[in-house]
């Protein structure tokens, strides 16, 4: 009986190796600072789809302007032709008021910049796609066409419901 | 011969021939494992279901009883027995295999003495020559009939039990002179129901404990013995609580029974650092020790007499379900050398 | 059904008995519980983040998948005789997760398995799990009604 006890703690090790070299087999070429995004601060910069001098001032206030709401801690911002993504990590002990910091920051921006649209999101799947996007635009491995491609489908993620 | 209310005196004294004892991985590893005849390593023992597992054991241990004591089925008259499974199928199926006259009955954790003390009334009066008599149980089946499936990860209070694994028989015999080193059975009490108003049924030892000694002492009263003629009172399951609850009734009662002299088979048959919670339970518990063990040491000489109180809780699933208290049963059958 | 009333007698026998009764060690449990309750929690934590990480999942649609792996994990730990000892152990720890009735759903089903399909496993699968199902989806409706009469009418 003992012995079979074993066995079993045995076999169930085996298929979490099993499952440990599956997931190894999914891993992508991520830089470092991208594997980290949803424990640390990553402080991405704000990036735009066109290579404009005001449009990126723009997206530099836009993320001074949402940094400044005490309950976020760290912020991607991404400008596409038609709208602008802002993915946020809210501090931990905030996440309680996570729809109300939601509202307000949407009215705060929509306030601020009645011309832009705005898509806001604490997601941190949306996060990291943002980032993985900056990254990959800040490399030049990119070209416009990609990135809003890219964009839309974000935007697509962070609507889906279940 | 019945002497006072309840109880019985064998004025023939059957003997008890010889025991057939088997047991499952659990009891393996407990304190008793030397006393059991047949020991299997898993519960399925071979089998397709845990109730054939639970009817190869009582099958088996008929077999092992029937060869240590080197006497033919047909020289068997009856056979007496009984299990916790709902309509006690596990016994009536294997005394299908084995094919003896069958009385199948119930008493729950005390059919063990409830089967010995009518097997030697039967004998006493001339009723048969041999009888086969004992007790069954089989923790997977009793788990799933009582409580939650086996693999479900519910935590069990302290006070729970553990259902032993196991049967124990004894062939029960006409008083022949031949052999005066044999356990012969003298007396019997047959206790009455007892309903202390307990309901839980993870604390059986608990409500069982009043009808054990409600017979015990009906025991005394009957027979006019002293608690000092017998070298060791053993309760079938009572477990850690039970015990303890029994003693102190014991002493409200003015019963002298010294506490070194008051035993349960439930906390003698598995070691200590065994997950059994209170103790062990089951028709197993009992039947299982006093045939395999008790019957061995008082072959040993370590004891001359003794008593044996096999406690039984009439309860089934639906009862308690449906919030009714626990009543509980207690038979009592002496054994002298 | 009503409880009958005790008799003086059981009563009296209540008290002896509540002197030897073994106490359920209350903070042990609860602390045990937490520990490993938050245990289990946490890897369901690492398998969401796994989800988010490698799959197109956000952090709303990955408690899907999640769930359905951590069942997975306790279908394999009930079905090799782990869970029962780690239930054992961990008392509501084990049975408050997901996972834990994931273990009452397999358990049956395997206890059962010898009944046949149909009527052993099929039939008896929920005998435990259905409960939770039923008043779950029950007050899930009652709360639903309540938050829907709330908007509508008092219009909060």
């Amino acid at each position: 009986m003992k012995e079979k006890k074993y066995q079993g703690i045995q076999k169930a090790f085996v298929c979490f190796l099993f499952l440990l070299v599956l997931s190894a087999c999914q891993a992508q070429n991520d830089t470092s600072e991208t594997r980290t995004a949803l424990l640390k601060t990553t402080n991405p910069s704000a990036v735009t789809t066109e290579n404009k001098a005001e449009e990126e001032q723009l997206v530099a206030k836009i993320k001074q302007k949402v940094l400044s709401m005490k309950e976020i801690y760290d912020v991607a911002v991404i400008k596409g032709e038609k709208e602008i993504l802002v993915a946020y990590k809210v501090r931990h002990l905030q996440r309680f008021h996570m729809k109300k910091i939601e509202k307000n920051l949407q009215e705060k921006l929509e306030k601020a910049y009645p011309d832009e649209n705005f898509s806001v999101s604490s997601d941190y799947k949306i996060f990291l796609e943002a980032v993985r996007l900056q990254e990959k635009s800040e490399h030049g491995k990119v070209t416009r066409d990609e990135m809003e491609e890219q964009l839309g489908k974000i935007f697509k993620l962070s609507k889906e419901k279940t | 011969m019945l002497i006072g209310n309840q109880s019985w005196l064998f004025q023939n004294k059957p003997v008890i021939i010889s025991t057939g004892v088997t047991g499952g991985p659990f009891e393996r590893e407990g304190r008793l494992a030397d006393d059991f005849d047949v020991l299997h390593e898993d519960l399925w023992m071979g089998e397709d279901s845990y109730e054939k597992a639970h009817r190869l054991l009582i099958e088996e241990a008929i077999q092992v009883a029937l060869e240590k004591g080197s006497i033919q089925k047909n020289q068997i008259q009856f056979m007496i027995l009984g299990d916790l499974i709902n309509q006690i199928t596990p016994s009536s199926f294997a005394a299908r295999t084995i094919g003896i006259p069958y009385f199948g009955i119930f008493g729950a954790c005390s059919t063990s003495m409830e089967g010995l003390a009518l097997a030697a009334f039967i004998l006493d009066k001339g009723g048969a020559n041999n009888i086969v008599t004992g007790a069954a149980s089989h923790n997977a089946t009793a788990e799933r009939q009582f409580r939650y499936p086996t693999e479900y990860g519910g935590q069990k209070p302290p006070t729970a039990q553990w259902t032993v694994t196991g049967a124990g028989f004894a062939i029960v015999s006409k008083q022949n002179n031949s052999n005066q080193n044999e356990p012969k059975v003298t007396t019997a009490t047959i206790g009455k129901v007892v309903d202390m108003g307990l309901s839980d049924p993870f604390n059986m030892g608990g409500a069982m404990a009043p009808a054990a000694v409600d017979t015990i002492a009906a025991h005394f009263k009957d027979t006019g013995r002293d608690p000092s003629y017998y070298d060791l009172i053993v309760t079938g399951d009572l477990g850690k609580i039970g015990r303890a609850t029994a003693l102190d009734l014991f002493h409200q009662q003015g019963l002298n029974i010294m506490e070194d002299k008051f035993q349960d088979c439930g906390l003698m048959i598995y070691k200590e650092d065994q997950p059994i919670q209170a103790g062990a339970s089951g028709p197993a518990s009992s039947a299982t020790v006093i045939y395999g063990h008790l019957i061995k040491q008082l072959k040993q000489g370590k004891y001359k007499k003794i008593l044996c109180v096999a406690t039984g809780a009439l309860l089934s699933p639906m009862t308690v379900q449906q919030k009714e208290s626990i009543p509980c049963i207690a038979h009592a059958v002496s054994i002298e050398i | 059904m009503a409880k009958k009333k005790k008799t003086a007698e059981q009563k009296e026998y209540a008290k002896i008995e509540q002197k030897h009764e073994l106490k359920r060690p209350v903070l042990r449990n609860c602390i045990v519980a937490f520990l490993v309750g938050g245990t289990i929690c946490m890897i369901g934590q690492a398998v969401t983040y796994f989800y988010i990480y490698f799959f197109n999942f956000t952090e709303q649609t990955a408690s899907n998948p999640t769930v359905a792996t951590m069942i997975f994990f306790s279908m394999l730990l009930t079905g090799f005789g782990i869970y029962d000892h780690l239930g054992q152990f961990s008392g509501a720890g084990s049975a408050v997760p997901v996972t834990g009735f994931g273990n009452s759903v397999i358990s049956a089903a395997i206890e059962h398995r010898t009944e046949g399909f149909v009527l052993g496993v099929g039939a008896n699968m929920f005998k435990l799990a259905g409960t939770v199902i039923l008043f779950g989806v029950f007050s899930a409706f009652v709360v639903a009604l309540i938050k829907t009469i709330l908007v509508q009418w008092v219009g909060i």
